[in-house]
């Protein structure tokens, strides 16, 4: 990069170039850990081996490419940023058809679906609990995904965090009794391949993610657009 | 050796794969390509939250508490899974696992660093924060991972709901933020 | 002459060091310079990713194990 920002000789002095550790050996030490650890899952049961490994690839792809799923939903209103938006939306839309195939390969096999436990009922609890977690991510600097990364990245906020999601976590089990019969119960359970059958429940998930994702894209460039001028 | 090491530093593919930061188009297409493993190979989608309501349960067995006649807790599968042990309880290694994914990934950049809290406001900002995302997450059967990413890329409409009403609380929290906690 | 303002933003979290970025740049005259030290690698992507948009000059110093320094000059 050589747009050639010229600094004060003042600045040059403040930060004096330390000389940079190189941690790419505790990498490998790490990796060795990691490695020995997943021996020892394997001889257990449940597959622990198998969840370690998917762990371990969320984790490390979440951190590679900085992915947020906070920021997808807070830097539209903070900086009028989309980039995050629009790559969580791709992410829904290919991990959609991944999921249809697998569903629909069970379905024409008559066999149970998979998954559909993640089809949840419909009601206030949903929307209260969902607002509550919108707050909760963007004062807590990070969702739960978010917060396991940044824990591997160092920072004692989010161990806090991860704490107190716990402890959160604890007493929302304990309530949700209460919620179940007040609102959960009524609520409905809708998955789309049931209304609109298996193309059009795929097709109308995608055009949902494609209109929102040209509406991010539109709100994502005004501003810098409206200020160049 | 550390001569060796600073020139893996130097290295195209090591800064390709390690160094610098994937597109976030990159990440999302892999996140996706794990979540379709994820979902073929356990029969279930991802989800990250679900497994801090255990941690909840056992910490609070720890300390003398019983979660026997939690509604939460009363099925036969969520009795057995406590039962059975943080130990072997995959999900719980799934989570630990994106920690250490992540500790491998910023160390092999070699940009980790311990990040202390830095003010009281961080503290109040960080526990309070939890405490409304994990019991938000509850009631609402999920956090960004199994409710909304999984809960959408599922079909449901429920995930769809959830995403407008997090969206609403991710922008009040994003003023209480600016108001109060920076 | 133009002016240098370095703004500390190590241990704070997303999206911490932006909405500051933006604050102390919205109060610099055209051509100061304003350096954002940074230990967050999420911030590290979007602190030059905003100030790239809104066409300032931007570059980025590696200055330790996980310490950035994002040095945005004010073009307009």
């Amino acid at each position: 990069m050589t747009t050639g920002i010229q600094r004060s000789s003042s600045s040059t002095r403040r930060s004096p170039r330390k000389k940079k550790k190189n941690q790419i050996p505790f990498a490998i030490g790490l990796l060795i850990v990691i490695i020995l650890i997943g021996i020892w899952l394997a001889t257990k049961e449940n597959h622990q081996a198998l969840y370690w490994m998917l762990g371990l690839a969320f984790g490390f792809i979440l951190q590679r490419s900085r992915f947020c799923f906070t920021a997808s939903m807070r830097d539209p209103y903070l900086t009028r940023s989309t980039s995050v938006t629009k790559a969580v939306l791709i992410a829904f839309a290919i991990t959609t058809i991944g999921f249809a195939a697998i569903k629909y390969g069970y379905f024409i096999q008559e066999l149970a679906i998979p998954g559909q436990s993640y089809i949840a009922p419909i009601s206030i609890a949903t929307a209260v609990g969902a607002f509550m977690f919108g707050i909760g991510m963007v004062i807590a600097g990070g969702c739960a995904s978010g917060t396991l990364m940044r824990i591997g990245e160092g920072f004692w906020m989010q161990v806090l965090a991860l704490f107190f999601f716990v402890v959160g976590s604890l007493w929302g089990a304990h309530d949700y009794g209460w919620w179940m019969r007040n609102f959960m119960l009524a609520g409905k359970r809708v998955f789309l391949p049931d209304y609109l059958g298996w193309f059009g429940g795929v097709l109308c998930n995608l055009l949902i993610i494609a209109v929102i994702y040209v509406i991010a894209h539109k709100y994502g460039n005004k501003k810098s657009e409206s200020e160049l001028q | 050796m550390k001569a060796f090491f600073d020139k893996i530093k130097q290295n195209e593919f090591y800064k390709m794969w390690f160094k610098d930061a994937l597109p976030y188009i990159t990440g999302a297409i892999l996140l996706s390509v794990f979540q379709i493993v994820t979902f073929a190979t356990t029969k279930n989608p991802w989800g990250v939250s679900g497994v801090f309501a255990n941690w909840g349960a056992w910490l609070y067995q720890l300390i003398g508490g019983s979660v026997d006649n939690w509604y939460y807790f009363s099925s036969p599968g969520a009795q057995a899974t406590l039962e059975a042990g943080i130990i072997n309880h995959g999900p719980t290694w799934r989570n630990i696992g994106i920690i250490f994914g992540a500790l491998f990934a910023t160390l092999a950049a070699s940009g980790f660093k311990i990040k202390k809290l830095k003010s009281y406001k961080q503290v109040i900002a960080a526990s309070l924060g939890g405490l409304l995302m994990g019991y938000g997450a509850r009631i609402a059967f999920g956090c960004n991972i199994g409710a909304l990413f999984s809960g959408i890329s599922s079909m449901s409409l429920s995930g769809w709901v959830f995403a407008a009403f997090m969206f609403v609380g991710a922008i009040v929290g994003s003023k209480l933020l600016v108001k109060y906690f920076m | 002459m133009s002016k240098e303002v370095v703004l500390d933003c190590f241990g704070e979290a997303c999206p911490v060091p932006l909405v500051k970025a933006e604050k102390a740049l919205e109060k610099l005259e055209i051509n100061d310079i304003l350096i954002v030290q940074i230990d967050h690698s999420c911030a590290m992507k979007n602190v030059p990713e905003w100030a790239r948009k809104q066409g300032h000059n931007v570059e980025i110093e590696e200055i330790d194990d996980g310490e950035w320094e994002v040095i945005i000059e004010k073009v307009k």
